[in-house]
């Protein structure tokens, strides 16, 4: 299957926006390199004629649909407590754009 | 009466509903003894001191003018610090969340409230319920009350920890691989993992939804019915939540006359002996009870670990997507950009084993990967559906043990791989969405805990709660580690 390497880990680094320290990194590829050798286990099940899973409720579950209408759950004030920083009653982002200020 | 901390939930509230005891009292009682004890135990991330205590002087009130009370009145009660209580920290066992204060309280804690539970505090957890053993807490480790060298278990090890040592009658937990039924086993108590969608996920911080379910830690299989009458239902909030009526859970005091239960002896053979000893024993036990024992083939469960490591792992990584320091988290003055925000967010937030699974979750989701992996353990998972949906219809609930052995010392596990091998007969519950309790069977040549694993088919809740009550009044194996007597 494939074949784990540190340039992968690289490349999974910024797929994960998850930066690590050299010991961390060292540990992580031994780990994930060991793991994923385990989970390849799985191969050698016989899938060709099986279904993927999607929901394990079966026949359970419904698509519950509710009109589209306002209801007072979390107030704006509450939800913004929690924001290391807001302005003008929003949250408060770092440039998205490049250029702007 | 017995000390309050020998009795179970239910004869706590009934003292309290007859006047026997005030709720201030049954508060004190259990406070003092999270003072005497916690600080060697580590079962709690937070106690809820002032905030018990209003609440249990209304609750007196309440009861003085005859008001009608609810059917958790005066239980004290505590919240693994991965679900919401309004206005309280979640901390869900990460830096990341050190400081969010929950905005609204879970739905399971919304329904133990209105019933007049006593919320005591916020229990320790591997960061984002991910872990085996507690050991990656962010804060602190949680130790076993049998042994404090060893680990009460994971991811609900707080919880564990906290009743086991009677520091509250009732805590919930949260299952997405075994973590509440393996530390309920290791720290000998009664743990149940529901059916799938019976309990809201509403206000649990999100591991891996299609795995994840709340459920009770108790001390005896009466109390975690009661709480299971009371937050297993239907909710607007959670869209896979379960659009049936709420369960009663009658217990008939003896088995139901031609239960058959089945055992999967082949995909049980690496057993630890003692682990053999105890299961053959309970078989003989459940026999004695008028049960018929049959084999059945859930051999396909030995690649439960590989299928369960790739769904949860990449079902984390797409839920913890959330955590860029946005919203919520720290961020300092010399973040400017959009990435460096990111960045030191999720360094400086995300211990090791979450890094760990973010990125393994990322890596099978990947293009390139997804079909050999992704793809793949979805397909081993309806595989191993229909081979419980097989065995089912030869019995009505597969029995295994909790664990292949009991708890472990702290850092005795260092591979990654063994540690989450740790969690092989519990993780097939969650894949296929039964229900599944643990319930205690006694104890190894160590004197630490093991226990009973029954399983049953989906929405099935009632008949395993039942056979559970009848083996644990045959058995009586629960008892008060004598450090906490």
């Amino acid at each position: 299957m494939a074949n784990f390497d540190h340039q992968t880990l690289e490349y999974l680094k910024k797929l994960c926006r998850i930066d690590l320290s050299k010991e961390e990194e060292r540990d992580i590829e031994v780990s994930l390199t060991r793991i994923l050798k385990y989970v390849e286990s799985l191969k050698d099940v016989n899938t060709d004629k099986t279904k993927t899973c999607r929901y394990i409720l079966r026949g359970m579950l419904k698509n519950r649909m509710r009109e589209d209408e306002i209801k007072n759950l979390l107030s704006r004030e509450k939800f913004l407590e929690n924001a290391p920083e807001q302005i003008g009653g929003m949250v408060r982002v770092p440039p998205v754009l490049k250029g702007s200020s | 009466m017995l000390p309050l901390h020998h009795l179970s939930a239910i004869q706590i509230r009934d003292a309290f509903l007859k006047g026997d005891i005030s709720a201030v009292q049954i508060v004190h009682h259990f406070l003092s003894r999270i003072e005497s004890y916690d600080d060697a135990l580590g079962a709690f991330l937070s106690v809820l001191n002032a905030r018990v205590l209003l609440k249990a002087e209304a609750l007196d009130k309440k009861r003085a003018r005859g008001l009608p009370l609810g059917k958790l009145a005066a239980i004290p009660i505590a919240i693994k610090d991965n679900m919401h209580i309004q206005d309280e920290i979640t901390t869900c066992g990460s830096k990341f969340l050190a400081h969010y204060r929950a905005p609204f309280s879970a739905t399971a804690v919304d329904l133990m409230e209105k019933e007049d539970a006593l919320l005591i505090g916020k229990t320790n957890l591997d960061e984002f319920a991910m872990g085996s053993s507690n050991e990656n807490s962010a804060f602190k480790p949680a130790q076993n009350p049998w042994n404090l060298q060893c680990v009460p278990g994971g991811s609900s090890g707080g919880s564990a920890a906290a009743v086991g040592a009677r520091l509250c009658s009732i805590a919930t937990g949260s299952d997405t691989g075994g973590s509440i039924r393996q530390p309920a086993s290791f720290c000998g108590i009664v743990g149940y993992k529901p059916t799938y969608g019976r309990v809201s996920r509403s206000g649990l911080v999100a591991f891996g939804s299609s795995l994840d379910q709340i459920g009770p830690l108790t001390t005896t299989v009466a109390d975690a019915a009661l709480t299971m009458e009371v937050i297993g239902k239907q909710c607007d909030y959670d869209a896979t939540s379960l659009d049936l009526p709420a369960e009663c859970y009658p217990l008939p005091k003896e088995l139901e006359p031609g239960t058959v239960i089945g055992v999967p002896w082949h995909f049980l053979e690496n057993l630890s002996a003692s682990s053999r000893q105890n299961f053959e024993e309970v078989i003989r036990v459940l026999k004695d009870l008028g049960a018929k024992i049959v084999e059945v083939n859930l051999d396909l469960l030995k690649h439960s670990i590989a299928v369960y490591y790739i769904i949860a792992t990449a079902e984390a990584s797409t839920n913890l997507a959330r955590f860029d320091g946005i919203r919520y988290g720290v961020r300092p003055p010399e973040c400017k950009t959009l990435e460096e925000v990111y960045d030191y967010s999720r360094r400086m937030g995300f211990g090791r084993e979450v890094k760990k699974r973010i990125m393994l979750g990322t890596y099978v989701l990947s293009a390139g990967f997804q079909d050999a992996f992704y793809k793949k353990a979805q397909k081993v998972r309806t595989l191993i559906i229909n081979a419980f949906d097989e065995a089912f219809s030869h019995c009505d609930a597969v029995i295994m043990p909790v664990t292949t052995s009991g708890a472990f010392e702290h850092g005795a596990i260092h591979d990654p791989l063994e540690m989450y091998l740790q969690d092989i007969f519990t993780v097939p519950a969650n894949l296929a969405g039964l229900p599944g309790i643990s319930v205690p069977s006694g104890y190894d040549s160590r004197g630490m805990p093991l226990g009973l694993q029954i399983l049953g088919p989906q929405m099935c809740d009632v008949s395993i709660m039942q056979i559970a009550h009848a083996y644990e009044r045959a058995t009586q194996h629960a008892k008060i580690p004598e450090a906490y007597g």
